[in-house]
């Protein structure tokens, strides 16, 4: 060897790589051993479980009612695991009637209280499963521990609250989330999103306050978590909503009316679906699509000739699937004389397999000289839309 | 010559440990980061994100050429997939066989004159198909332009859902992979532009009306090599690359992107052979161009099954392909090399793509030689020779059972006992002889692309329908 292969037989060759070998070929050999006793470790361990599992399951309604005395799985962990398990996976599944026995059993075997210590005293890991499991008792006790760790300095900590949080269900689990994201919360949007749906599902109204406190990305977060949850009753506050100068927020009201048919639901989504913003005009149309009343036409037949292509193609949607009125409709949009318009509702008829009806029902109809010409102008639209019609598609992607 | 037989052995000594070296940090980066991804994994309820109203939805993409053996298969498992907002796009890749004619008559496709804006041009569609009994299917029958990249983009126009998830036809992704693929980017959806997930070798698995029932390890040496392989490649390389947020690829077999962000740099470059590598440095590219904070993550626990060449002759035009891919997909990026607007990319992964990917097979040839003939003259001392030989195949080694290692550690798809012997015994031959034989398939491939034979060449297959256990 070279100049490298010198230096190293002066310092002393052989015997350099020969360790380097045979700290490689060590390496193999626990790596190896590892994966072994590994493997075998486990199979003891899953062998154990599943026998206990067995045993425990056999006394399970004892285990309940607390016949069979805590003390008497409480101290080996393993039975500890196993009850605590199957009482979490009962809990999540349970029933109404079912759930103050199942928590009755938590606390009285003390694993309630085990787990609010851990959240308290243990770290990394170990802290953040002990959260998890927190929310999963759905305990009212389980809150002010969690609200704790919405406050530690680790990112993964507060994620691992706001789920604990989220899995609690219950409205005020959703406060501590509320206050903190009020004032800092780093946590990402989706997970704060999803607790929060889950949390306040029954009481969304508790959403608006916070909304009108906060600002900013926080403030589109909860409108966006609004909209999901909206219910008839929040009627006005959503009108507010409407007309603020976030665009998200717009968005996001423009969704949640969609879920409230009330007097104003139309006259709001019409105003949002002129907004100068294309993706809240998007949500409107969106929106539209899910109210049931046909005073909705008018305000689809306006964004069916819209700017952007996609709320084109969105109201193009939307129109597709009010069967009883398809014929009008047509007749309006070729009425239009809009050819991006009318691309949209053919190309979204004939995704639905709504046009051949139409077509049979148009042959079926008055040979009139209008039925006639619409009749045309239907046929030749249906022949320029889809692969042949490459330049203007090209065009109408421009748009 | 005793210059040039010192330095070539130096360099190539050099070259080998730095080589080592760094997939041993790649192997310790990856296990810690894998530990991380467990612990996560634990407090994650997939039933969850499934409910979630903010789960967004996903077209898939699955490029389709000459696939009449497998393609009914996969899209029905496609379709069954456990994602509650899901849109199938498939592209019949101007397929000579009777690919078409096998969806029409499964799906009981009708021609749909749907509106398709052609963003990223491609060769001319021939007809767009719905099928009424699967409304969530849209099948596209185009001309063929001689690549996969032509296929993604005219799936790309028609898509509508802002993730994008690209898929082979002859692969099978698990039920619950696209949630968990999901879950990679809800950890920071503002950031999180593309995830990769992990690719596995289907052969001698049981597959059950295009569903994965039971995982095997495949019989054939060279398919063991392969599963060897690639879980050195996913489970080490790309997860530890990741970890950095440099990944430099996601598999074209498994991999979901935002959909207009790709759009953006022009969807997938056509005739790349390297698409799925060429769009990944693209988006790099772009994302560090628009100074946007951005992470291109990869998630080992969704996995997308695929069927891997079972003779040499079919693994060897993949591996000439796969390196035609890589140069084809470095050279035009070769500006963004140690400049320091393209950060990390430039200054750390691209480098060790040139250097430890593309340049591997001809350093190691010229190495080989030189040895070899630095023996036969006597210039080189042979306890040293050996000694070399042993210590670079030992490391190797170490590396390659490390990541058997981490598959014991995380996802355990082999369970019996017997099947991760059979995969630590083969781990012995990864590094002699069969990393030899992919240094001349890789050369092959260097050799193609400076002749311009920039060819798919067919890789055979049995087929995913025609044998249940592949």
């Amino acid at each position: 060897m070279g100049f490298i292969s010198s230096a190293i037989e002066t310092l002393g060759p052989a015997e350099m790589v020969l360790k380097a070998i045979l700290g490689s070929l060590l390496g193999i050999l626990l790596l190896v051993g590892f994966i072994v006793l590994r493997r075998w470790y486990r199979g003891r361990y899953f062998r154990r479980k599943t026998e206990r599992t067995i045993a425990l399951r056999a006394q399970w309604d004892d285990i309940v009612s607390g016949k069979v005395p805590p003390r008497n799985w409480r101290f080996n962990p393993l039975d500890c695991d196993i009850v605590e398990s199957i009482l979490l996976d009962n809990i999540e599944m349970g029933t109404p009637e079912t759930l103050p026995s199942l928590l009755d059993c938590l606390r009285k075997s003390g694993l309630l209280d085990m787990r609010v210590c851990e959240t308290r005293a243990a770290r990394g890991w170990r802290r953040r499963t002990a959260l998890i499991a927190l929310g999963r008792t759905r305990a009212f006790e389980a809150i002010p521990p969690l609200a704790e760790a919405l406050d530690s300095r680790s990112r993964e900590t507060r994620i691992a609250a706001v789920r604990g949080l989220g899995r609690i269900a219950r409205m005020d689990a959703a406060i501590p989330i509320l206050e903190r994201m009020l004032t800092q919360l780093d946590v990402p949007e989706h997970t704060l999103k999803s607790a929060l749906v889950k949390c306040c599902n029954l009481h969304p109204s508790i959403l608006v306050n916070y909304v009108e406190r906060s600002h900013g990305a926080v403030r589109q977060l909860l409108a966006r978590v609004l909209g999901e949850l909206a219910s008839p009753d929040l009627g006005e506050e959503l009108l507010v909503l409407a007309a603020d100068p976030l665009p998200e927020v717009r968005g996001s009201a423009a969704r949640a009316l969609g879920r409230t048919n009330t007097s104003f639901t139309l006259p709001a989504l019409h105003s949002l679906a002129n907004d100068p913003e294309w993706f809240v005009r998007l949500r409107a149309v969106v929106a539209l699509g899910e109210v049931e009343n046909i005073g909705k036409i008018r305000t689809l037949l306006h964004a069916l000739c819209d700017a952007n292509r996609y709320v084109r193609q969105r109201a193009a949607w939307a129109l597709a699937r009010m069967e009883p009125q398809l014929e009008q409709i047509l007749e309006d949009v070729v009425a239009t004389n809009d050819d991006y318009a009318l691309q949209a509702l053919i190309s979204e008829l004939e995704r639905s397999g709504a046009i051949e009806n139409i077509v049979s029902a148009m042959e079926l109809g008055p040979g009139c000289g209008s039925a006639q010409s619409l009749r045309d102008v239907v046929a030749a639209a249906r022949d320029r839309v889809g692969v042949n019609s490459k330049a203007l598609a090209v065009a109408a992607g421009a748009h | 010559m005793r210059l040039f037989l010192s330095i070539s052995n130096d360099t190539f000594f050099v070259y080998y440990l730095l080589s080592n070296l760094i997939y041993l940090i790649l192997l310790i980066t990856a296990i810690f980061k894998n530990t991380i991804h467990r612990h996560r994994l634990a407090s994650l309820k997939l039933e969850l994100l499934k409910a979630s109203p903010f789960t967004p939805p996903i077209t898939l993409l699955v490029p389709a050429h000459n696939e009449e053996s497998s393609i009914v298969e996969s899209v029905r498992a496609l379709l069954s997939l456990d994602y509650p907002a899901l849109e199938v796009i498939v592209v019949n890749d101007g397929s000579s066989d009777s690919t078409l004619e096998k969806l029409e008559l499964a799906f009981q496709l009708q021609t749909a004159r749907v509106l398709y804006i052609p963003d990223i041009a491609t060769a001319p569609l021939r007809g767009i198909y719905r099928s009424p009994t699967e409304p969530q299917l849209l099948v596209l029958d185009k001309e063929a332009a001689g690549c996969k990249a032509d296929a993604i983009n005219a799936g790309l126009n028609a898509a509508t859902s802002p993730y994008i998830c690209v898929v082979d036809a002859d692969s099978i992704l698990e039920k619950e992979s696209l949630m968990r693929i999901m879950a990679g980017v809800f950890s920071d959806p503002s950031r999180v532009v593309a995830v990769g997930g992990i690719v596995r070798i289907l052969n001698n698995c049981t597959v059950t009306n295009g569903e994965l029932k039971e995982v095997r390890l495949p019989k054939k040496p060279i398919e063991v090599l392969q599963v060897i392989e690639y879980l050195r490649a996913f489970l080490v390389g790309r997860e530890a690359w990741a970890g950095f947020n440099m990944l430099p690829i996601i598999s074209g077999a498994f991999g979901i992107f935002q959909r207009d962000l790709v759009k953006q740099v022009g969807g997938f470059r056509t005739h790349a052979v390297g698409e799925d590598l060429d769009l990944v440095i693209r988006l790099h590219r772009h994302l560090q161009e628009e100074g946007r904070p951005y992470h291109i993550n990869f998630i080992p626990d969704p996995t997308c099954w695929t069927e891997a060449p079972s003779d040499l002759a079919s693994l060897a035009r993949q591996r000439a392909r796969w390196h035609k891919g890589l140069i084809d997909a470095l050279w035009p990026n070769r500006d963004m090399l140690f400049r320091p607007s393209y950060g990390r990319v430039g200054w750390m992964v691209l480098p060790y793509m040139w250097i430890f990917e593309f340049f591997a097979p001809v350093v190691e040839l010229v190495g080989y030689s030189t040895i070899v003939t630095a023996f036969v003259l006597g210039e080189l001392s042979q306890a040293f020779f050996v000694q070399f030989l042993l210590f670079g195949y030992a490391f190797a080694t170490m590396i390659s059972i490390g990541s058997v290692l981490l598959e014991e550690m995380t996802f355990r798809r082999y369970s019996d006992w017997r099947e991760v012997t059979r995969l630590i015994f083969y781990c012995f031959f990864e590094h002699f002889p069969y990393r030899q034989l992919t240094m001349f398939w890789r050369l092959q491939g260097i050799w193609q692309y400076l002749r311009g034979d920039m060819r798919w060449h067919d890789v055979k297959r049995v087929g995913i329908s025609t044998n249940p256990t592949v």
